[in-house]
C-alpha cells in the first residue's frame, strides 16, 4: 500500500494576503499589485507543501473566490449569482446562474490555476468541483433536467482534465460534498456513474478522485465505490470508515484526518492507529492522507500548524508496514 | 408595551453616517458629510446646531471634537432618526459598534484570536478560539444602553449576540480538548453543547443581569447562526434558556437567511423567548409567499408574539405602504390573533444608505398604520 498525504482543498490567504485584498476593495492598492502578491503567496504554499511531503502540490487555490466562481465566470451560459451559504458553515460562495445547456470555453480554466513556477515546485493536482455538487448547487434556469445538467458536466470536466493533463497536471481531485449531504438516488445516481464515466476516458490514465465532506458518506458509500475513480476520500470528522463496507476491487482510499472546523491539533499518533485500522479493513492500494475538507475554513497559521502533523502521520504509517 | 395593534420595532444595525467615520478619526469633514450632517440635524435636530462644538466639527476643526463626543453625536442621531419614523421600540443603530462578533469576544477570558477567515470573495473576519474556561471580565453594552435610555423617548430594545452564534463562529479548543480519542460528529456536538451553554451562564446572563438592573425592559438576542446547523437547534434553546434564567425581561430571538423549517420544534424549547423577529419579506419575492413559514407555528402550536420582517433589507427598492400592509394582513390569517404582530425590518438595514432606509422605516410605519385602520372598519 502505497501512502500519500496532500492537500485535499482551498488553503486559506496569508494574513498579507487578507490585508491586500481588503485594501484592493477599499481602492488603497492596485489589481497588479494583488496579483503579484497571489502568485508569490501560491509559490509559498507550493514550497510548503513540497517541504511538508504533500504530493502532488496545489498552489493553495488562493484566487479563487469559491469552487465555482473560474466557472461561473469563464464558461458559457453562467452568470454569476448571489451570495449562498456553503454548506453549513459560515462561509458563502456566488451561486452561478445557468441560463442555457453550459459550454466550456477551452484555456479559461487553466488560466485560474496557478502558472508553472519559476522558483518553487510546479503545482500538478487540480481541484476540481464534482459533477454532481455543481449540478445540484447552480440555479439551474437552462431547462435541463438536473440528471442531464450532471451528465454534461461531467463530459465538460473531462475535457478540462484532458487539457490539464497535456500541460502537465498528473492528478484531478472532484470536490463532492453535495453527494454525501444529499445523495442521490435512481436516475440522479446513474448520472453521477455515467459523468465520472466520461471523466474517466478523458484523464487517459492520470489519477481521479473523488473527495467527500461535510456529510457521512455512509449512506452514499454504494454509490461512491461504483465511481470509476482512483480513489474516494471521506471526512473522518463526519465518516465512521470502519462501518464502510470494503470495495470488492481493490483500489484507492482517502482519509480526510485534520478537521478545518476546529483549530485544536490532531494528534499524529491518533490519527496513525485510527488511519491503520481503516487501512487494514478497505485494504486500499493507495492510502491518500489529507485535510477532511478545505483548510480555509481556518486562518494560515493555525492551518500551517495543523498541516505540520502530516509528515508525522505517514512516517507513523509507513513505520507500521503501510509504506510503498 | 405598547396596547395598539401591529407596533413598529427596529431590529439591528443601521449605515454609519460618513461624517461619524471621519470624525472618529479626527479628519476633516469634506463638503458632503457636512451637508449630510447638516441636512439631517435640521430634519432631527439631534444636536443644537449653535453648539460650538458642532460648528467645529463642521468647520475645519473636527479633530478638536473627539471620538467620543461623535460617538455620542451619531448615537442620537439614529435615535431621533428611529424615532421620526415612527418606531414604537427603538436603539441607536448600534452607532457605537463595528461588528457583533469580536467586539463582546473580547470582553470574555478563554478566547484567543487565531487570524482572518474568508466569509466570501474579499470579505474576512477575526475568528477566536475557545482555549479555556469561558469568564466575562465585564458586562458589556451597559454604557451604550444607558445613553440610550437617557435619550430615548420611545422604548429602547437592545439587541446583543447570543451565545450559540458567539460559539460557532469561534473555534472550539477548550471542550473539545476535554474529550479524549478522535473527535467524530458525536464529540464534537458534546463539545460544542459544552462551549455554547458556557458562554451563554458565564458571559451573556452576568451582561444582561447588569443590563435590566440599568432599566433595560427589552433585549433581542440575535442568533443569525441558529440556522447555520439546524440539527443543533435544541443547543441554541438550551442556551437561550441558560442566558436568560431568572431574569425579568421581554427577551425576543433574531434570526435572518436561513431554512427556518428544520429549526422545528426544538428551537420551540427555548421557553423563555417572548417573541420571534424573523426574516420573511426577503423570501416573499418572485410568485412565493415569504409568510407561508407561519404555519409552523400553528403546526406547533406556539402561540408567541412574532416580529414580522416586512422590508428587505438587501433592496434599494422603498416598500410600498400597501405592500407593508398586504405582508402583516398575511400574516395575521395565517397566525389568526393580529396582537401577536409586531413589525419590523427583515434585518438591519446597515447595507442601505440611510435616505432609503429611512423612506423604508416611513413606508414601514404608513403600513401599519393602514392594516390598523382596516381592521378598525372590521371592527367599526
Amino acid at each position: 500500500m502505497q501512502t500519500v498525504t496532500s492537500l485535499t482543498g482551498a488553503f486559506p490567504r496569508s494574513e498579507v494576503l487578507v490585508e491586500a485584498t481588503r485594501d484592493l476593495d477599499r481602492g488603497r492598492t492596485t489589481p497588479e499589485a494583488v496579483q503579484e502578491l497571489v502568485l508569490r503567496t501560491e509559490a509559498d504554499v507550493a514550497r510548503l507543501e513540497e517541504r511538508l511531503g504533500l504530493e502532488p502540490p496545489t498552489g493553495g487555490y488562493l484566487r479563487w473566490q469559491d469552487l465555482f466562481r473560474p466557472f461561473a465566470e469563464t464558461w458559457e451560459g453562467f452568470t454569476v449569482g448571489p451570495l449562498t451559504r456553503w454548506f453549513e458553515t459560515n462561509q458563502f460562495y456566488r451561486q452561478p446562474i445557468l441560463h442555457a445547456p453550459p459550454a466550456r470555453v477551452p484555456g479559461a480554466i487553466a488560466s485560474w490555476l496557478p502558472p508553472a513556477g519559476k522558483s518553487g515546485p510546479h503545482p500538478r493536482k487540480a481541484i476540481l468541483p464534482g459533477p454532481y455538487t455543481f449540478s445540484g448547487l447552480v440555479d439551474n434556469r437552462s431547462g435541463e433536467t438536473s440528471e442531464a445538467l450532471t451528465h454534461r458536466l461531467g463530459r465538460l470536466l473531462g475535457e478540462e482534465v484532458h487539457e490539464l493533463h497535456l500541460a502537465g497536471y498528473t492528478a484531478f481531485q472532484f470536490q463532492q460534498p453535495l453527494l454525501v449531504s444529499h445523495p442521490p438516488e435512481g436516475v440522479r445516481a446513474e448520472a453521477v456513474v455515467a459523468a465520472y464515466k466520461a471523466i474517466e476516458t478523458a484523464a487517459a490514465g492520470a489519477t481521479t478522485a473523488v473527495w467527500t465532506f461535510f456529510g457521512d458518506a455512509q449512506p452514499s458509500w454504494p454509490l461512491l465505490t461504483r465511481l470509476p475513480v482512483s480513489l474516494v476520500g471521506v471526512d473522518l470528522s463526519e465518516t465512521d470508515a470502519l462501518k464502510l463496507a470494503p470495495s470488492t476491487e481493490r483500489r484507492g482510499l482517502g482519509l480526510g484526518v485534520i478537521d478545518p472546523r476546529t483549530s485544536l491539533v490532531e494528534d499524529p499518533a491518533e490519527v496513525v492507529r485510527l488511519a491503520r485500522s481503516i487501512a487494514e479493513r478497505h485494504r486500499p492500494s493507495t492510502l491518500w492522507i489529507g485535510p477532511g475538507a478545505p483548510l480555509d475554513l481556518l486562518p494560515w497559521e493555525p492551518a500551517t500548524r495543523k498541516l505540520h502533523g502530516l509528515p508525522a502521520v505517514r512516517q507513523g504509517l509507513e513505520s507500521l508496514g503501510g509504506g510503498s | 408595551m405598547t396596547d395598539r395593534l401591529f407596533p413598529t420595532q427596529e431590529i439591528g444595525s443601521l449605515m454609519k453616517p460618513r461624517w461619524q467615520l471621519l470624525g472618529q478619526r479626527g479628519e476633516p469633514l469634506d463638503t458632503a458629510a457636512q451637508t449630510d450632517f447638516a441636512r439631517w440635524n435640521d430634519l432631527l435636530h439631534f444636536v443644537p446646531g449653535d453648539d460650538p462644538m458642532v460648528r467645529k466639527f463642521l468647520g475645519d476643526r473636527s479633530r478638536e471634537v473627539g471620538a467620543d463626543t461623535v460617538r455620542d453625536w451619531a448615537a442620537l442621531f439614529m435615535i431621533r432618526y428611529l424615532e421620526a419614523t415612527g418606531l414604537d421600540r427603538v436603539y441607536d443603530g448600534e452607532a457605537r459598534r463595528i461588528e457583533m462578533y469580536e467586539y463582546p469576544v473580547r470582553q470574555m477570558r478563554g478566547f484567543q484570536f487565531l487570524g482572518h477567515v474568508r466569509s466570501f470573495d474579499n470579505k474576512y473576519y477575526l475568528k477566536a478560539a475557545g482555549t479555556g474556561e469561558v469568564r466575562l471580565d465585564r458586562p458589556y453594552h451597559v454604557e451604550e444602553f444607558e445613553f440610550v435610555r437617557d435619550h430615548a423617548k420611545a422604548t429602547p430594545k437592545l439587541p446583543i449576540t447570543g451565545p450559540y452564534t458567539l460559539a460557532d463562529w469561534s473555534y472550539n479548543e477548550y471542550y473539545l480538548r476535554r474529550h479524549e480519542g478522535w473527535k467524530g460528529p458525536e464529540v464534537r456536538r458534546s463539545a460544542q453543547r459544552d462551549f455554547v451553554v458556557e458562554i451563554a451562564k458565564q458571559a451573556i446572563r452576568p451582561t444582561l443581569a447588569a443590563l435590566i438592573e440599568k432599566g433595560c425592559k427589552v433585549i433581542q438576542i440575535d442568533e443569525p447562526a441558529a440556522g447555520t446547523h439546524p440539527h443543533e437547534a435544541e443547543i441554541v434553546a438550551e442556551a437561550f434558556n441558560a442566558a436568560t434564567e431568572g431574569l425579568d425581561a421581554e427577551f425576543s430571538m433574531h434570526i435572518c437567511f436561513s431554512d427556518y423549517r428544520p429549526l422545528f420544534p426544538a428551537l420551540l424549547e427555548a421557553k423563555r423567548c417572548t417573541q420571534w423577529a424573523w426574516e420573511f419579506a426577503n423570501r416573499d419575492t418572485d410568485g412565493r409567499d415569504g409568510y407561508e413559514i407561519l404555519k409552523m407555528f400553528n403546526e406547533y402550536g406556539d402561540t408567541r408574539q412574532i416580529g414580522l420582517g416586512v422590508l428587505d433589507p438587501h433592496r434599494d427598492e422603498v416598500e410600498s405602504p400597501e405592500r407593508v400592509k398586504d405582508r402583516i394582513l398575511r400574516a395575521v390569517k395565517i397566525l389568526g390573533d393580529p396582537r401577536r404582530i409586531w413589525v419590523n425590518p427583515d434585518c438591519g438595514l446597515r447595507t442601505r444608505r440611510l435616505d432609503i432606509a429611512y423612506a423604508k422605516l416611513q413606508n414601514m410605519d404608513r403600513g401599519a398604520k393602514l392594516a390598523r385602520a382596516e381592521f378598525a372598519s372590521r371592527a367599526g
